[in-house]
């Protein structure tokens, strides 16, 4: 779905509860014969639909936005040489994807792999194109630790594209 | 290192105060229950709200964090809050027991040994620190100025700087020795500058790369790998020229200490391959 130009993705578990609640509405309506529950519950689920297509807009939006900023500030480095010591630093690799995860949740991450070494890529939305396992990719991020404020250095994605090399 | 055990001791027996504390209290649960004593059953629920506090705490003094196990006493607040009858109230603490224990066994096996996080040392841990000790006489006669250049261009390279680490490696590897051959060093900040500008400028491998002569086999971290593994090769000749960096400053700056050890993390991942 496009808004605007912007691709927008609702994921599946915002669908399926969607579904769920919607079933569980009609069943209690059926059940109940109390009509007046549609007067707040067609909003409701209508909401539950929106807010997540209105974030999923946004997101894209702000990370479309990065990108550019992003691409001008990275440095190449390679999945080895990354360490504690570059954390907040803006970086490009690129590398072949090993595995992924979560990416029905929009929230992808990917295990990324060079020759020096692998390292977590993760992405707080969805990414512009579909990423899959054996794709050669480039990834530009902010290394951060993994769990905030501790954890091993991993790679807070704004962007991941999948590229040909000669 | 002796002054270590009492730590050591310690903390083994914290590990085995953890199952203790919350199947002890599962167990005053089940006594209760069986005799119907008539006192609040949240009693024996402290055994596993201990027993999460310590497990917690184990894990926030390993160097990597468990955020599993550092959550655990947010759940044991649950099980206080949260009224239940007696039978739930049992079930529940024996469950939870066994995923204390379970935590507690991942804890040990996947996130190692309770210790300070390397960048809050004051000294080199191991290997690195033998690494250091060992290569210190091949340092006789390095300028302390040819020291500092050793750490810039290692901390620079650490920190993602490829372009100045490869300024400051150029600067430092045209000063041949008095003999007029570059030397052990020199090689190292030339193999240094050649990789940062490469990364830094994302250019292809260079045919032929730089390398280490056959002579300084001796005094490299990490044993050259076969010639036909020309990839391994690459990259070992830049771990070892890295890891020489840090070994030359280290033992000939000794005011800039301070900033290698913020950085002996990426000389250790340098040293464990």
């Amino acid at each position: 779905m496009k808004i605007g130009s912007i691709e927008v993705k609702i994921s599946v578990i915002a669908i399926a509860v969607v579904v769920v609640l919607t079933l569980i509405l009609i069943i209690t309506v059926v059940y109940t014969g109390d009509s007046r529950l549609l007067i707040w519950g067609i909003p409701t689920l209508v909401m539950l639909l929106l807010i997540p297509v209105a974030l999923n807009y946004l997101s894209q939006r702000q990370y479309g936005e990065l990108e550019p900023v992003y691409r001008s500030r990275a440095k190449n480095t390679r999945i080895r040489m990354i360490n504690e010591s570059m954390i907040g630093q803006v970086v490009r690799v690129e590398g072949v994807v090993e595995r992924v995860y979560f990416q029905f949740l929009n929230r992808p991450q990917y295990l990324v792999a060079d020759r020096s070494g692998e390292i977590s890529v993760k992405m707080f939305t969805n990414p512009t194109e579909t990423v899959k396992k054996g794709d050669i990719v480039e990834v530009l991020g902010t290394i951060i630790n993994r769990y905030i404020v501790t954890g091993d250095p991993v790679i807070n994605c704004v962007s991941i594209r999948k590229i040909k090399k000669a | 290192m002796p002054e270590e055990n009492p730590a050591r001791n310690s903390h083994r027996l914290m590990e085995i105060g953890v199952p203790l504390l919350s199947f002890g209290g599962a167990a005053f649960a089940v006594i209760f229950w069986i005799t119907g004593a008539t006192i609040d059953f949240r009693i024996s629920i402290l055994g596993c709200v201990l027993g999460s506090w310590v497990l917690a705490y184990l894990a926030w003094i390993r160097p990597k964090k468990d955020i599993v196990a550092l959550t655990t006493p947010i759940y044991s607040f649950i099980f206080l809050a949260v009224p239940t009858d007696n039978l739930s109230a049992v079930v529940l603490e024996l469950l939870y027991a066994v995923s204390l224990t379970i935590l507690l066994v991942r804890l040990k096996y996947r996130f190692g040994r309770p210790g300070t996080a390397l960048s809050d040392r004051k000294e080199l841990a191991e290997p690195l620190r033998t690494y250091v000790e060992k290569t210190r006489d091949l340092w006789t006669g390095t300028s302390p100025e040819a020291a500092h250049h050793a750490t810039v261009a290692f901390v620079r390279f650490a920190e993602g700087e490829y372009g100045e680490a490869a300024q400051r490696s150029t600067t430092a590897a045209g000063q041949p020795d008095d003999a007029g051959q570059a030397s052990p060093l020199a090689r190292a900040f030339m193999i240094v500058s050649e990789h940062a500008t490469l990364v830094d400028q994302s250019l292809p491998r260079p045919a032929p790369y730089r390398t280490f002569l056959p002579e300084d086999s001796g005094m490299l971290a990490i044993p050259l790998p076969p010639a036909q593994d020309d990839d391994a090769g690459f990259y070992a000749a830049l771990d070892n020229a890295l890891l020489l960096l840090f070994s030359a400053a280290w033992n000939n700056s000794g005011e800039d200490r301070p900033h290698l050890l913020a950085v002996q993390s990426f000389a250790q991942k340098l040293l464990n391959p």
